[in-house]
């Protein structure tokens, strides 16, 4: 009973901010720019990476939810004064917080759907590989869903937020061996992007479809991080709603 | 009546320039993230692309990066004239003033260019490392970031007039700069792109800017004719621009 209560009005905020969401087509359009991008400079300089490349847009994407729920987190909080209508309604903060972040998973999968439909044509997955991406992509929602989350209670005002989203996105989904193959970073940093959420998955993807050849250590040491990033994150988003429910 | 009496008693001139620099400044030192952002942003790129890309492409994409950093103003330069407009009701208050149209777009550019110049000088340093430059090379540089700065910021200020939200400034300016940005051959040879997608890019003014810094530079074609037809194009290609995002912009609400 008590845990029903916990999660009153999920299922009817999840379904609210998938048709907000889908009615921002031109935010999910424009989501796909920067893997896209990089598509692009994959393709023209180094097409023998283009499967590699792939994989990394679909992380990527998932990656980029993280920076939707912060935008439109705080949005409703900032701008709209919104989620005070929310949190003095029966919906529970845990239950906004997942409707967010749920929300913004199904309304951002089309351009995820067309990258894996490239994936295929390009380089064609087992069902093995394909249950370890699934594994992969909903572990790293869960860590930005949480990061985007946290970060957007941390604001006044919309204008500051920008560079800290786009600093958390290139930091995660530039920087560390994403977008390209693990055995492009040198020895001494492997060990430490294979704890990054973002690389883990990637690696543990390309290892899995067969594109690149990983050790059993790397790849404990990335599941276990991924897993438990996601598992730790994401317990502590729904804490986090809890205690910021409401205005200091 | 009255207003246009008193208007015509106030100054006409002042020091806005400083002025709009200070509100530059003064973002970036309050949000310091807003300045390392635009800082390191070109630098994830080149980092990629270092990784991926031959080598003897890299000072080519180090000029690149200062004309996609340029080019990326004219994002901020819409971001803050929805800003101004949208949330904090400002540019109401610029219309009232005797501050004119003109000065107020230069003046939300050149705010604009604050943030963005130590990346540029960071990027001209790494680019005086990683190839010799002549004094012809940094001037056509220094001009082709001038054009761009100039244009794509009019087209920022000129796109964000017509945003009703402040929901549509990330959507709208991603999608205006970053395609902007990959369609031009900032980081790659204009030659090594696909038949279709050059003749494509050759609608683009940054196409231009980046044929004439890679041709000033030594990295790429370099005869005087095509250096010449290059400045002519890219002259041509912003004077439409500039037209086209005159003629788009809202000074005053209707």
């Amino acid at each position: 009973m008590v845990f029903g209560l916990r999660w009153a009005g999920s299922g009817v905020f999840l379904v609210t901010e998938i048709r907000v969401q889908l009615h921002e087509w031109l935010a999910i359009v424009t989501g796909t720019l920067t893997p896209g991008a990089l598509l692009v400079f994959v393709a023209v300089l180094a097409p023998d990476l283009l499967a590699v490349t792939v994989i990394g847009a679909l992380v990527y994407s998932m990656f980029l939810i993280g920076q939707r729920v912060l935008n439109e987190a705080a949005y409703i909080r900032i701008d709209h004064k919104l989620n005070e209508l929310y949190h003095a309604s029966p919906l529970t903060p845990e239950a906004y917080f997942i409707g967010i972040a749920g929300g913004m998973l199904v309304a951002y999968l089309p351009p995820s759907l067309v990258l894996l439909v490239i994936l295929e044509i390009l380089h064609p997955l087992s069902p093995f590989a394909l249950l370890v991406l699934a594994a992969c992509l909903l572990a790293v929602w869960a860590v930005s869903a949480t990061i985007g989350y946290v970060v957007s209670t941390l604001f006044k005002d919309m204008k500051t937020i920008w560079p800290y989203s786009a600093l958390l996105t290139n930091l995660f989904g530039i920087l560390p061996p994403v977008f390209y193959p693990l055995r492009l970073v040198p020895l001494e940093w492997r060990s430490a992007v294979l704890v990054l959420p973002t690389s883990a998955a990637a690696v543990l993807v390309n290892a899995a479809a067969g594109l690149e050849a990983i050790t059993a250590e790397e790849a404990i040491l990335a599941a276990i991080s991924l897993g438990a990033e996601a598992l730790a994150l994401f317990a502590f988003g729904i804490y986090w709603a809890r205690r910021t429910a409401r205005e200091r | 009546m009255a207003t246009d009496i008193e208007l015509s008693t106030q100054p006409q001139r002042g020091r806005v320039l400083p002025a709009w620099a200070w509100i530059g400044w003064r973002w970036v030192w309050r949000s310091p993230a807003a300045a390392i952002v635009p800082l390191l942003q070109p630098f994830f790129f080149l980092y990629f692309l270092h990784l991926i890309a031959p080598a003897e492409y890299f000072p080519l994409q180090v000029a690149g990066a200062m004309l996609f950093s340029t080019q990326n103003i004219g994002s901020w330069c819409l971001s803050d004239s929805a800003v101004f407009r949208i949330e904090l009701r400002l540019q109401d208050i610029f219309v009232a003033s005797p501050h004119d149209k003109m000065r107020y777009l230069f003046g939300v550019a050149f705010s604009n260019l604050i943030p963005a110049a130590p990346a540029l000088i960071a990027l001209g340093i790494i680019l005086a490392i990683v190839t010799s430059v002549s004094l012809v090379g940094w001037l056509v540089l220094l001009a082709c970031i001038l054009t761009i700065w100039v244009l794509y910021s009019a087209i920022g200020i000129a796109v964000s007039s017509r945003l009703r939200s402040q929901r549509e400034v990330w959507p709208v300016g991603n999608l205006i700069f970053t395609l902007l940005g990959i369609l031009s051959p900032l980081y790659y040879p204009l030659s090594i792109l696909p038949p279709v997608w050059r003749e494509f890019a050759h609608l683009l003014p940054a196409t231009y800017a980046a044929l004439l810094v890679q041709g000033a530079l030594g990295l790429g074609p370099a005869g005087s004719v095509n250096l010449a037809a290059d400045a002519g194009l890219l002259v041509l290609s912003t004077a439409v621009g500039l037209v086209a995002a005159w003629w788009l912009y809202q000074w005053r609400e209707r």
